[in-house]
């Protein structure tokens, strides 16, 4: 028992286990699942980064002005969501162009307000991929 | 005195207490004479969920949701079932390491556990020495799915991501160091008053009892009813890494805290064993098929058996899913132990059955 | 893991259920239903033997929307939470059962059902 005292005495003037984030930054380990990043370019179109995502956070919805490639037959924007991520890399493992269309950064999104298409302006994303 | 009896609540909200369950004490004086309990505050639809909007692929992620504590063991009972339904063979690795995830979970739940139950007698100075003694544990499982709570690292196959030597040796040091503080954590609630003659008798369980209301896991195992599900299936490398079967007499708090420590104990030895022997191999294999047919999986979660059943007629969307989980087929062994308990103790009883709302009310 | 299936009555299942039933080497998992079709549910009673290996056993009748499944509450006191949530989820009765033990009157009713259109 008075082992246990001492312990808990001395436990009084040790480091606190927490980070004090975001003073003092978190430790970034070498798994690090951070945002799913996008080249458009390298891109085929394949829309199997969509079919895999378990969320739902890829789409692929149709547009007027596409980025001029030949591959995108049917006028398609990529649009990600990273708020609805969950950072599972089931995308870039059904991409048969990982790590150069989609690859995962160590980055995290910031935090998301009101005007970052987190929740109502995605979903009307989700409605326009529907009716297509 | 009068018999006058008289109804107290504990929950929905309790200090004691953060889970969305509400228990009704009928109390003679001190002593709770009747138990009414009520878990349904957060159901959230997850089993049909996963017939109607995910295909049977992306369950493993979905099913991990239903509990942050032991989010590994339902993305694998789940992933374990689809497979035996599938056509294909998950690779020797795969399993050891799908193992040593579920053995790091198992620590880190039952630590948990434990640091409630001392904050519960009165003990805040343990609790927070247990939690941060538990975060070395929850490092280790980021390290290795990259992520400290929703690891999403099992999916149908295999495991998603391979360990690497340097996390293996951070492995070895840590659960060193831990094994040290186990053993003087085991001393600690052996002889310190406050947690060993404070609890010695309170909610207990007979083993008769435990084997009527089917108790589960630790509480099970502290009655003295043997049962483990990891020795009662074989579909993981359980015999080969050294799995020891923990139990004890009594039934009471500190008999669960005995076995939860000696779990502990023994969850370590099995992930040392894991990461000096983990077998050359692919980490994932590929699956075909569509699940065709019903299965039946059970695992053992950190609180008890967890079980998934699955039905699958060859369409990529599931006919049913079920979810069992230990502490919702527990309730009744709970409602039973506090029977006769005083009121005073009950914040720590149930903290010694470690219940888990979000698995319960999925 | 393997399932023994064994199917049995509305009438009978209590009976065969009782016979089966020995605590201190079988325990009882989970009461489950299945919906089949718009109308029609298989109600499994799902056992397990204490430290055999993959050793499952499954009771199972398929019954009617109107149909009541008789309790075992009185052989398996712990049936009684899984019994409440067959009520809830499948909107079939069970006999001396409770309702709500998840949904509230203006949820969505028996939501797991063959009959649940969403
Ligand atoms: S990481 Fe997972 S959740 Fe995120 S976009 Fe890729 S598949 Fe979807
Ligand atoms: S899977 Fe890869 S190549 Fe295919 S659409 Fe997605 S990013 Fe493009």
């Amino acid at each position: 028992m008075s082992s246990q005292f001492i312990k808990a005495f001395t436990n009084l003037f040790k480091k606190p286990q927490t980070t004090t984030y975001p003073q003092d930054a978190i430790e970034r380990t070498e798994n690090y699942r951070g945002l799913i990043e996008y080249t458009e370019n390298e891109c085929i179109y394949c829309l199997k980064c969509e079919k895999a995502c378990p969320p739902g956070a890829i789409l692929f919805v149709p547009c007027e002005d596409p980025v001029p490639n030949d591959k995108n037959k049917k006028s398609l924007k990529y649009e990600y969501n990273p708020w609805l991520c969950i950072y599972c890399t089931e995308c870039i493992r059904a991409c048969p162009k990982a790590e150069l269309a989609l690859t995962q950064s160590d980055k995290k999104p910031q935090i998301g307000v009101k005007g970052d298409r987190v929740n109502s302006e995605w979903t009307i994303l989700e409605q326009l991929k529907k009716g297509v | 005195m009068s018999k006058k009896i008289v109804q107290i609540p504990l929950g929905s909200q309790h200090i004691s207490l953060l889970e969305p369950v509400k228990f009704k004490f009928s109390c003679e004086n001190e002593k709770i004479i009747d138990v009414d309990s009520d878990v349904g505050f957060v159901h959230r639809g997850i089993e049909r969920a996963c017939t109607t909007k995910f295909k049977y692929d992306k369950i493993a992620y979905v099913v991990a949701r239903v509990c942050g504590l032991c989010a590994i063991t339902h993305s694998l009972t789940y992933t374990m079932s689809a497979e035996s339904l599938l056509e294909g063979e998950v690779s020797m690795k795969a399993k050891y390491l799908r193992v040593l995830m579920v053995e790091l979970d198992r620590i880190h739940s039952h630590m948990l556990c434990l640091s409630h139950v001392s904050e519960n007698a009165g003990y805040e100075a343990l609790f927070m020495q247990i939690m941060g003694d538990r975060e070395p544990i929850m490092n280790l499982q980021e390290k290795i799915s990259g992520n400290r709570v929703q690891f999403d690292y099992i999916d149908i196959g295999g495991v998603n991501r391979d360990i690497s030597l340097s996390v293996e040796d951070d492995i070895k040091v840590s659960l060193k160091e831990l094994r040290g503080k186990i053993e003087d954590l085991i001393n600690e609630f052996e002889n310190n008053y406050t947690l060993s003659l404070r609890f010695k008798g309170i909610g207990a369980l007979s083993l008769k009892e435990a084997q009527e209301f089917n108790a589960l896991g630790p509480i099970a195992r502290a009655a003295g009813l043997v049962t483990d599900v990891r020795s009662e299936s074989n579909d993981l490398p359980y015999s080969e890494i050294g799995f020891k079967i923990v139990t004890s007499s009594g039934g009471d708090i500190y008999a669960r805290n005995m076995v939860r420590l000696h779990e502990i104990l023994n969850s370590i030895t099995m992930c040392e064993n894991i990461v000096s022997g983990i077998p050359e191999g692919e980490i994932k294999t590929k699956f075909k098929g569509k699940p065709n047919g019903e299965a039946l999986f059970r695992l053992e979660a950190p609180r008890g058996e967890l079980m998934y059943y699955v039905k699958g007629s060859s369409k990529p969307m599931l006919d049913r899913l079920r979810i069992k989980t230990p502490t919702f087929a527990s309730i009744p062994a709970f409602v039973e132990i506090f029977k006769g308990q005083e009121y005073a103790n009950a914040p720590a009883i149930l903290a010694s059955f470690d219940p888990c709302m979000s698995c319960t009310a999925k | 893991m393997k399932i023994n299936k064994i199917e049995v009555t509305l009438q009978n299942v209590v009976e065969k259920i009782t016979k089966f039933y020995d605590p201190t080497t079988t325990h009882f998992l989970t009461l489950n239903g299945v919906a089949i079709d718009e109308t029609k549910t298989e109600i499994q009673w799902i056992f397990a033997d204490y430290m055999k290996l993959n050793d499952n056993t499954v009771f199972y009748v398929v019954v009617d929307q109107e149909d009541v499944v008789p309790s075992i509450v009185e052989v398996i006191p712990s049936a009684i939470m899984s019994q409440r949530e067959v009520v809830d989820m499948f909107g079939i009765e069970v006999q001396n059962s409770a309702k709500g033990l998840y949904l509230d009157e203006d949820s969505l009713q028996k939501p797991l059902s063959g009959g649940c259109t969403l």
